[in-house]
């Protein structure tokens, strides 16, 4: 049975009905990680033996009719940023190949608790990317390929899970995001990827990039997944102080008739983008105009987005790797810029970092003043398709100046994003559809992707991969 | 597309420290042309990172701090504009500990 690239709801179907067993499924799985991961540099070590003894404890729980929920018995793969006991924690970066810890993170800890078998840790860009990485080519296991055309980028940092879910490889993944690294490998690889509000999920175990903006969710085949994942991953955590309990809105609560999706859509954010990029956003809207009341051009507060974000994720991010700064092995990183990418962070002083920590204060009850307004914003997830893996970022499409900045400022104050596959364009690689919404309403842009993905079958195409 | 000066400063700044923007916010060919001499602020602060680590850089590895830095320090600009108080403290807030008796 081909099995690749059905949904965690197909696949604890066919476990339900006895079609399958966890332990087929994750030597299936790991077999095609093995086989078809390197050609997509989506994989970093294979967790064969862990894998194999959840499955056999899932089948036997399942024979004895004790299910654990819709995640029992079903492979995943995480992002090599999470740590793992009896198996290297990587990073991505050379400095840390040899890295163990002593305990799972939380994420995985939970997976665990609701059956879920642990295949794979996947491939990223060296520290999430915190060093500055300006090319593709930035991770020991060499650049994450789209499996749509190895030739194009995976997107990052989290490039193996965008990478192993889209190539069939896992039924889904955890991915983490402190500015982009979720729905920019979501978008290029042709899948879902959910970004959860900061905090919503435990980041105990997890690399530190940016402490106030890390935030950790998965990739994987619909918004319907996508909202079984995060359902077993949020909530509190006393490992992570900044967690909180899981959102007053029911993951599960779904929109029914009568009332329409407001929808803002920022003004320019589909002016001087690529065509394809643009009409595909286009389009997405019309399949939901029974469903959706469109507020076109609606404005952003005008505030520095940009300066705060900057200024916190290179002054935590140069705090958090001030080891491999003190020590040099900052020179021992794959991509040449990140070699000493992090220095020019030593020169910001405490009070401008202090000072853009006490602007993001009135910038998160700004942003959320105007979140209220509308149920979801929706903007293309990225401007252009993924970029060539053998030319620097700014290069890879030339001429595209325009878009809106939406994953910049939702970041910064740590509300939610999901972005769902919405076509095709350049090199017929994948263009994504991101909706945003209020710090813990993931229940509305789930929904609002489950809509979208009811009416249309882009989140089921896949790769022609074997 | 036209930007402002003030967009722009941002999007430098964005372009120095993360450039996981960079395909949202390019700045516009000309405009990177006209800011490539970096401040005087900012070849002093880079010097002072080369001071710390004398070793560690070529002269295009200090190249790449110092127009680092000023995309920083103009930016930072933004950030002294927004109004605040006395009163406005970081978005952290610091818990005093006890352990258990």
């Amino acid at each position: 049975m081909d099995v690749g690239f059905l949904s965690v709801v197909e696949l604890g179907r066919l476990l339900r009905q006895k079609k399958t067993s966890a332990t087929e499924l994750a030597t299936y799985f790991l077999d095609r990680l093995e086989r078809i991961g390197p050609r997509f540099n989506a994989v970093v070590t294979l967790t064969r033996e862990r894998a194999l003894a959840e499955a056999a404890l899932a089948d036997r729980e399942i024979q004895q009719g004790k299910w654990r929920g819709p995640l029992h018995g079903i492979p995943y793969g995480v992002k090599d940023l999470l740590a793992t006991k009896d198996y290297p924690t990587t990073w991505g970066a050379e400095p840390y190949r040899q890295q163990k810890f002593a305990a799972d993170a939380t994420v995985v800890e939970r997976l665990g608790g609701a059956g879920g078998v642990l295949v794979a840790k996947l491939a990223m860009v060296e520290l999430a990317g915190g060093m500055g990485y300006t090319q593709a080519n930035a991770s020991f296991t060499g650049p994450g390929k789209t499996p749509w055309n190895p030739n194009y980028w995976s997107g990052g940092s989290s490039s193996g899970p965008g990478a192993a879910v889209a190539a069939g490889l896992v039924p889904f993944a955890i991915g983490s995001e402190t500015s982009g690294s979720i729905l920019t490998p979501a978008a290029y690889c042709g899948v879902t990827g959910l970004r959860p509000t900061y905090g919503l999920v435990s980041r105990h175990g997890a690399m530190a990039l940016a402490w106030t903006m890390d935030k950790l969710g998965p990739l994987g085949r619909s918004a319907e997944d996508c909202g079984i994942v995060l359902a077993a991953i949020a909530g509190k955590d006393p490992n992570d102080p900044s967690s909180v309990a899981s959102p007053p809105v029911p993951l599960s609560a779904i929109r029914s008739g009568g009332t329409k999706w407001k929808v803002g859509v920022p003004k320019g954010a589909d002016k001087d983008i690529q065509a394809e990029v643009a009409a595909n956003f286009r389009q997405a809207l019309k399949v939901l105009e029974d469903s959706v009341e469109v507020v076109e051009d609606v404005e952003l507060p005008d505030l520095p987005y940009g300066a705060v974000a900057g200024m916190i994720i290179a002054a935590e991010g140069a705090s958090a790797f001030d080891d491999l700064l003190k020590d040099g092995r900052l020179s021992q990183l794959t991509a040449p810029e990140d070699r000493t990418g992090g220095y020019p962070a030593l020169a910001i002083s405490a009070p401008d970092y202090l000072r853009a920590l006490r602007v993001r204060r009135p910038m998160q009850r700004a942003l959320d003043d105007f979140l209220k307004k509308f149920d979801v914003l929706a903007v293309p997830t990225r401007t252009t398709v993924a970029s060539p893996i053998d030319k620097p970022f700014r290069d890879g499409w030339p001429g595209v100046t325009g878009g809106a900045n939406v994953i910049g400022p939702t970041n910064v104050v740590g509300v939610p994003g999901i972005s769902v596959p919405n076509g095709f364009g350049v090199q017929g690689l994948p263009t994504g559809l991101s909706f945003v919404a209020r710090a813990f309403d993931e229940a509305k842009i789930l929904a609002l992707g489950r809509v979208y993905q009811s009416r249309t079958d882009w989140h089921t195409r896949h790769p022609a991969i074997p | 597309m036209e930007i402002s000066r003030r967009a722009f400063a941002e999007r430098l700044a964005l372009v120095a420290a993360a450039p996981w923007f960079l395909e949202d916010l390019k700045p516009p060919q000309q405009q990177q042309q006209q800011a490539q001499e970096p401040s005087a602020l900012a070849k002093a602060l880079a010097e002072g990172v080369r001071l710390r680590y004398p070793d560690r850089f070529s002269a295009d590895d200090l190249s790449g701090v110092t127009r680092s830095i000023d995309g920083r320090l103009r930016a930072i600009e933004r950030l002294y504009q927004t109004a605040l108080t006395n009163a406005d403290e970081p978005d952290f807030v610091y818990s005093v500990y006890r352990g258990a008796d």
